[in-house]
């Protein structure tokens, strides 16, 4: 069965800066995000994974390549029916709560902003009912609209943020690192909020985060990335139980377990690019295993055939 | 095997006053922490955790005061007992603060000083805190970052807070509180605003310095999952109590507080994809309002009737062990633990 895809990353390419300041943030990540699923970008801080989501999301420009919304390019200049299409339908959830909610505004402000710029002749009556109903939604009540920011805490904010994206009626929503900022029984909750709408909607979601064991729970396919490069990408179980390159399998030692026992023996695995030689062999893409890609060239292409052979 | 007690608190209360009202911020915490041991201390924000911590140092806010209870130090060089609490002067906390108990704080952007070379950071601690002169001190710095693992230590000497990356400068902030050639140190979430992978480093990196400075840690964080690596012992504490403390064994794989249930039951490395992971219910107690029974029992599902009427006391399950809770008393129904317990005690998250 062919899947529909939602969205299609080719060649793309970010560039802060000029000339001699010049930094490539992203080069030439390639990427397709299927319809319904959620999709993980996983990396450090600097590893350019929000940078992504954001040339996405069109707060940043691209330098290269292209960016395809259901076939469409949507980056660089494109005309405005499209637009805003796009913007109805793509939406973004942020990593800090506190930073992302207007402080001067109410909540019911807050919620319904991105509607009143796209449905500019919205009844006063209906843009309240859909304000209550996004805050249902998430788990808030109708009531907390009148009142402001401050008065909520980080999970309830992060909630706030959610409701916000969802009442523009998104296919596709990027959360970027929406869970780190908060303690961890409130991660649970919204976690656990962010499954349900995807269930109840069928949205896609692009998940952006640093901890593989938040991202093994909630995506259906990972890709890894590391100074704006893609090293490896496949199923999340896939690429769990069979990581195989050493920057993945470094991210994977330093997952914190709750057992002692093992955790006492656990050998922390710290990467080195320095093992990689790519003077002469230069690394490309490759599929080492079913759906399992990884960026190596082909003596290391080699060794990784063998790494799970028995 | 007696252990030597370094600090030792006995029926903390602290109590902050705002607008007019009390907020009962620690509910008579009894606690020893050991000489050379890392204890962890696990709660969410607001249970406490560092503001129990604070008091020891005498940074707790203007408004905050110790109402009641008492803490102990006896790590001072002169083998003389110090009573934290007791202590008026601000001269007196001087002697005590980095000397003797150090800390390091959640933030690494905003600890350090961003206009001064991280080399002279340093060596004002090592300057203030050991005898010797300035080429020594230099000389001793150099070690301190070669010791939290920062390469080319001469070089980085004359750099700044902005040249670092955040892990590298939670290191230097290491450094500084290492410097100060502490017995105690406290790291109050030194990981959050970290990479998992930095985190993982920072801790192995505790690990290392408290067997060579012969430190005692105490490890404050909100997540359970981080601390089965690091920690000897592990208090989990709720609405300004602790409500069960045991070795890392104790509280991974025999917990016994619905609490220390739930907030393992909630990791999202036990979580099974597809299904939804558990949440606790309900928000922490309001402070400000007097507690009634078990502070925990509105939002646990196995909440008993004297639970909303009586607080429990501690119940003693091994030399190492005790819990809070009435669900340990004889007469109490048996409660099942969650499975999720049995999953970790077999080894079933790989």
């Amino acid at each position: 069965m062919e899947r529909e895809v939602l969205l299609e990353v080719k060649d793309l390419e970010v560039t802060f800066g000029e000339r001699k300041k010049k930094y490539q943030a992203v080069k030439g990540v390639n990427f397709k995000i299927y319809k319904g699923e959620t999709f993980g970008l996983v990396g450090e801080s600097g590893s350019g994974k929000t940078t992504i989501g954001r040339a996405v999301m069109r707060i940043i420009k691209t330098s290269g390549g292209e960016i395809l919304y259901k076939g469409q390019k949507i980056n660089g200049d494109i005309l405005e029916e499209l637009d805003r299409k796009v913007i109805q339908e793509i939406q973004m959830i942020f990593q800090d709560p506190q930073a992302s909610l207007n402080e001067r505004a109410k909540v019911d402000y807050i919620v319904s902003e991105g509607l009143l710029n796209i449905e500019k002749g919205i009844s006063e009556k209906e843009r309240k009912e859909r304000v209550n109903q996004a805050l249902l939604d998430v788990g808030l009540l109708p009531e907390f609209a009148s009142r402001f920011p401050h008065e909520f805490s980080g999970g309830q904010r992060q909630r706030i943020g959610i409701a916000r994206s969802l009442i523009m009626k998104p296919e596709f929503i990027i959360a970027d690192e929406p869970i780190s900022a908060l303690d961890v029984s409130v991660r649970a909750q919204v976690l656990n909020l962010l499954t349900r709408i995807q269930k109840e909607r069928q949205i896609t979601y692009l998940f952006i985060a640093h901890d593989l064991s938040v991202m093994r729970f909630i995506t259906d396919r990972i890709a890894v990335i590391r100074k704006g490069e893609i090293v490896e990408m496949a199923e999340t179980e896939e690429l769990i139980t069979h990581a195989i390159h050493p920057y993945t399998r470094a991210l994977l030692s330093a997952i914190p377990m709750p057992d002692p026992k093992h955790e006492k023996e656990k050998k922390l695995m710290v990467y080195d690019p320095s093992i990689h030689d790519y003077t002469t062999d230069q690394p490309f893409w490759q599929e080492i295993r079913k759906e399992h890609y990884v960026l190596a060239n082909k003596k290391e292409a080699e060794e990784y055939k063998k790494l799970y052979e028995r | 095997m007696e252990r030597e007690t370094i600090l030792e608190v006995n029926d903390l209360d602290i109590t902050f006053e705002l607008r007019g009202k009390q907020l009962h911020a620690i509910r008579g915490i009894s606690l020893e922490l050991y000489k050379g041991e890392i204890l962890a201390i696990v709660g969410e924000s607001g249970s406490g955790k560092s503001v129990f911590t604070k008091s020891f140092m005498g940074l707790l806010d203007k408004n905050g005061s110790v109402s009641g209870g008492k803490a102990v130090y006896y790590g001072s060089d002169d083998k003389v007992p110090v009573e934290l609490t007791g202590i008026k002067k601000e001269k007196d906390w001087l002697k005590l603060r980095g000397h003797e108990i150090a800390m390091i704080m959640q933030d690494p952007m905003t600890s350090l000083n961003p206009l001064k070379t991280i080399g002279a950071q340093i060596m004002e601690a090592v300057l203030l805190h050991q005898k010797g002169s300035r080429a020594e001190a230099k000389k001793r710095t150099i070690q301190y970052l070669t010791d939290v693992g920062i390469q080319d230590p001469e070089k980085r000497f004359f750099q700044y807070p902005h040249e670092f990356s955040g892990g590298m400068r939670q290191r230097v902030v290491i450094a500084i509180a290492i410097a100060c050639n502490p017995q105690i140190l406290i790291c109050d979430e030194p990981t959050t605003a970290l990479d998992v992978t930095i985190q993982a480093q920072i801790l192995e990196l505790i690990k290392e310095l408290r067997l060579k400075y012969k430190l005692s840690v105490i490890l404050i964080t909100h997540d359970l999952g981080v601390v089965a690596n690091t920690a000897d012992r592990v208090a989990v504490m709720y609405a300004g109590d602790i409500v069960e403390i045991g070795t890392s064994e104790d509280i991974f794989y025999d917990a016994r507080h619905p609490y220390t249930w739930a907030l393992l039951s909630s990791l999202p490395q036990v979580g099974i994809k597809g299904e939804n992971l558990f949440s606790i219910a309900g928000t922490p107690p309001n402070l400000y309002a007097e507690i009634k029974g078990d502070a925990f029992a509105p939002r646990n599902p196995q909440a008993l009737k004297i639970d909303f009427v009586k607080s429990p006391p501690y119940f003693s399950i091994s030399p190492t062990h005790k819990a809070k809770t009435w669900l340990l008393d004889e007469r109490a129904p048996k409660a099942d633990p969650p499975p999720v317990l049995k999953i970790i005690r077999e080894g079933g998250l790989f």
